[in-house]
């Protein structure tokens, strides 16, 4: 199948006339092409690979206050008509409903070109080499009986996607991602244990090419994985009770995404998803106000980093990329946001998170790259001065209430601390907190060089869910005061 | 609606020209309309048309997966052409799971036209009339409502030929009230028949529930789980427990207790896919009939679903549980079903000295620690506090963090009633279960 080819923006043009003709006040059209390459290994073998192909249009509307939206993979004129139809008459459905009027924040139409940095095309390199870095790096997960599962992937994705609306922008991006990542089950005297490489959550994914999957160390990390996940069998549990933790940036990703990049999104904030994933404590009438960490914390949303899996020139409205300020020294200061939401909070400009997983369904605010600020220190001096605590790494569950106040999680391992060093491993920790108390205990950030930005592949939002690929970068980080106990 | 003729005759043709060992071709088509509200406006509505075909290549003992998003002839050829291509690429596997052999099936009786033709303008008029209805008693509005189509065919080289198409139609509400709040949803395959004015009428029932909501302290209750909620830790462990791998890996709760009584003898769980009162599905995506598996019965554990894979693997026949080839997560259930009690659930609620109301939960997660089908999750709107078979107050928010072998072996009582639980607008997968009274519940955290 063709890696690259270009899109049919006749479709486009024609989709606008069409649009344009109906008079309706703004429209956008979004024409994907969508490639994903997917293989995996179990148990030393090939367990799948699958090539997926993907090319559709979608049409937002705003008629009177109101927005529409079709989507078809049928890029003919007649069904690309009826598309038109379809949005225009959700749109006057909703009509029977909506009374206020719905501005867009201003944003200047662009027409531009981008494609992200990619060194080495995965989609080119042949599939016998993929293929023989995933089996190497799988059967250095095989060994003793207790394991029970050895699973290896590689991922690359490539969205090239055309965006036209009828204020005149025409925006053509493509967007390459890699990503590899592995996983590994123990069991043993009825225990079960799981170790992740280079990460959790589907590995590690990158905006870059297959470079960024050979830099990953896949097969020492596949050894290393395999030698703790054996030894977390025979693991102490933590001590329940209160204590200083350093969460090191895997399970940083996590605590960054479900207790700040979540509630940071404006559509949420105003409501938006009160029916499934919930609302906000991060409401408009805090912002600015709000002490949401100690001074320690800065956390961007960041859409213009190098390799982000957030990131992008564009986002699915139009707006250019940004670095948006969530949290300046502990203080709340801003949102996640689109044109419409910014709109409805008097914000000068959209701050462009409208993003949306491909060409079927409506962009929604969604996280860029949310990235903790580094500060200083190596990860000894963040633990030195610890009488008694736990090292955590790579987050294994996750939970948050509805307004992303009280979250609990657990990783896959840690190790104790005590007097400034680190000690044993423990299996099973759990560590629960309310959002702004916890992070108001941040009493240290880690240094530049230990930062590392991590791409999350399964962010489920909206109805119906769209999965959306974002990026959280941080360094190691300490918090006091943190209840943990063992999760058994 | 692409409609049997088209697929069935589009994928054999497909089966037919691709030259392997064995083929087997499996499109799923899907619309969805769907209106999200919230403090009386539509911020998003959606006509979503979707289409996926995925051909699997078997050459000697390698496969290869391709998919494509099209029927376009051209497009379906290049897409058997990379799937061949994988093929020749992968390694060989150690074992090949069987296809599905010959049979025909062709199920429409879920395909309502009634909903297929439900119109935006229907769906808003709904909607507006709820709304009003709220607004009337100073309550405020949100949630979703949704209709869709959908079609699975699958087609293989040994003489199966699988169609169904159906329809569903689903809401769901959330009522907010000063510092209260309700919860509902309604499911049905006929949205002239969605029972709209039944869930607004749970939903107000918890919003307006005199008092303020109570701050508990941590520690363990008495608990009676409406259906969303047992539906919701049900529905996880299908994920952690009730599918071959999970059991293979010594990870699932059940394994190594098959035959053993792990939870209460009132607890009776099965998965099925043919039965009338879930969103049914005839066959699964290798096109495999779908069997009835007892999961639970009172109390015993026995057994867990399969599909061609790993039934080879464990000697086993697939019972109809097969998810799309690029899946390798294993097999799981998507159509439970849990025998029912004998009382209403009012009855329940009397017979409960002190403890909580609970109608869904919250961001649950089965992954702490499956072996023993440990989760954590919180409550959300509508939680109440009973006293002395009275609901008294809305309760604030509270994590649980618990062992389900340890919670569903202290049932007291289920309810008489049933609810099917589905989020049609979401995922695969439904349950249709009843309330449950249980004796101790765990939680570890309030929110503030």
């Amino acid at each position: 199948m063709p890696a690259t080819s270009t899109l049919p923006r006749d479709v486009a043009t024609l989709a606008l006339r069409l649009l344009q003709r109906h008079g309706v006040d703004y429209a956008d059209v979004r024409i994907e092409r969508f490639l994903h390459e997917e293989l995996v290994a179990e148990g030393g073998a090939i367990a799948t690979i699958n090539h997926t192909e993907s090319l559709g249009l979608g049409i937002r509307v705003l008629v009177h206050g109101s927005w529409g939206f079709a989507s078809t993979p049928h890029l003919t004129a007649r069904l690309v008509g009826r598309a038109v139809t379809q949005a225009i008459d959700l749109a006057k459905a909703a009509r029977l409903i909506n009374r206020q009027p719905r501005p867009l924040a201003p944003v200047v139409p662009a027409r531009a070109h981008h494609v992200s940095r990619c060194a080495q095309d995965p989609f080119a390199v042949p599939l016998a080499a993929k293929i023989d870095l995933l089996l190497a790096a799988n059967q250095a997960l095989l060994g003793p009986d207790a394991i029970k599962r050895a699973t290896t992937h590689l991922d690359f994705f490539r969205r090239h996607k055309l965006f036209c609306s009828t204020e005149g922008a025409e925006i053509e991006q493509t967007l390459t991602e890699s990503g590899a990542g592995l996983e590994v089950v123990a069991e043993g005297e009825g225990r079960s244990q799981v170790r992740s490489f280079p990460n959790s959550h589907h590995g590690a994914l990158a905006q870059a090419g297959f470079e960024y999957v050979e830099s990953l160390g896949l097969v020492p990390g596949a050894t290393q994985a395999r030698q703790e996940v054996l030894q977390l069998l025979q693991a102490p549990p933590p001590k329940a009770g209160e204590t200083t933790l350093v969460l090191d940036p895997t399970q940083m990703v996590m605590q960054l995404h479900e207790s700040c990049g979540h509630p940071t999104e404006l559509d949420r904030a105003l409501g938006h998803e009160l029916s499934y994933a919930g609302g906000s404590f991060m409401t408009p009438d805090q912002l600015n106000t709000l002490q949401y960490g100690s001074s320690r914390v800065n956390i961007v949303a960041d859409a213009t980093i190098a390799d982000g899996a957030g990131s992008f020139a564009f986002d699915d409205e139009g707006v250019p990329a940004q670095r948006v300020d969530l949290v300046r020294q502990g203080r709340f200061v801003g949102y996640l946001s689109s044109r419409e939401t910014a709109a409805r909070l008097h914000l000068p400009a959209s701050g462009g998170a409208m993003r949306a997983d491909g060409w079927s369904v409506p962009p929604l605010v969604r996280m860029t790259n949310v990235n903790l600020l580094p500060g200083t220190g190596t990860r000894e001096e963040l633990c030195r001065g610890i009488e008694h605590g736990y090292l955590l790494s790579t987050n294994k569950s996750w939970s948050i209430d509805d307004q992303r106040l009280n979250f609990q999680f657990t990783t896959e391992i840690g190790w104790e601390i005590i007097n400034g060093r680190l000690g044993r491993m423990v299996a099973n920790p759990l560590y629960t907190g309310i959002t702004p108390a916890f992070w108001g205990r941040c009493t240290a950030v880690g240094r530049p060089e230990d930062w590392q930005l991590w791409g999350v592949p399964n962010c489920a939002k909206g109805e119906p869910m769209q999965v959306m690929h974002v990026g959280h970068g941080s360094s190691y980080a300490r918090f006091d005061g943190v209840m943990v106990a063992p999760a058994q | 609606m692409i409609g049997a003729t088209r697929l069935l005759s589009d994928l054999t043709k497909l089966v037919k020209q691709t030259r392997a060992d064995e083929v087997s071709a499996t499109a799923q088509a899907r619309t969805r309309r769907v209106f999200r509200f919230a403090y009386e406006a539509v911020h998003q509505d959606l006509h979503q048309e979707s289409l996926t075909v995925m051909v699997k290549v078997t050459l000697g003992r390698r496969i290869g997966v391709a998919t494509t998003e099209t029927l376009e002839p051209a497009a379906l050829r290049r897409c058997a052409e990379a799937a061949r291509t994988i093929a020749e690429h992968a390694r060989e596997q150690a074992l090949i799971a069987p296809a599905p052999w010959k049979h025909r099936l062709r199920v429409r009786e879920d395909y309502l036209k009634a909903t297929a033709q439900y119109t935006a303008a229907d769906m808003a008029g709904h909607i507006l009339r709820l709304m009003q209805y709220c607004q009337g008693l100073g309550v405020a509005l949100a949630g979703s409502a949704m209709t869709g189509e959908d079609e699975l065919a699958v087609v293989n080289s040994q003489q199966v030929t699988c169609y169904c198409a159906s329809t569903v139609a689903g809401t769901k509400l959330v009522t907010m009230h000063g510092a209260a709040s309700g919860y509902a949803s309604a499911v049905s395959r006929d949205a002239t028949y969605l029972d709209w004015d039944g869930a607004l009428r749970r939903a107000l029932e918890q919003a307006l529930q005199p008092g303020e909501p109570a701050a508990l302290p941590v520690g363990t209750y008495e608990v009676i789980l409406e259906p969303e909620a047992v539906a919701d830790l049900l529905l996880w462990l299908s994920y952690t427990a009730f599918g071959a791998k999970n059991l293979q890996e010594g990870s699932s709760c059940l394994a190594g207790r098959l035959g053993q009584r792990i939870f209460s003898p009132d607890i009776t769980l099965a998965d099925d896919g043919q039965d009338p009162g879930v969103l049914r599905m005839p066959f699964d995506f290798e096109g495999t009939p779908k069997q009835r598996v007892a999961l639970i019965d009172r109390g015993i554990a026995q057994g867990v679903v399969y599909d061609t894979l790993y039934g080879a693997r464990m000697k086993h026949a697939s019972t109809g549980h097969g998810l799309p080839a690029t899946e390798t997560e294993g097999p799981f259930p998507l159509h439970l079903v849990m025998s029912p009690g004998a009382l209403p659930l009012a009855e329940l609620i009397r017979g409960c000295a002190r403890g909580l109301l609970i109608p869904r939960f919250h961001y649950v997660n089965g992954l702490l620690n499956p072996r023993e089908a440990l989760m954590t999750g919180l409550t959300r709107e509508g939680t109440r506090l009973i006293e002395e078979g009275k609901l008294t107050a809305p309760v604030k928010t509270l994590r649980f963090t618990q062992s389900l072998l340890e919670a569903f072996s202290s049932v007291r009582r289920l309810s008489r009633e049933r609810r099917l639980i589905a989020d049609p607008a979401q995922e695969l997968g439904c349950a249709l279960v009843p309330a449950m009274h249980l004796d101790t519940f765990r939680f570890t955290g309030q929110s503030p």
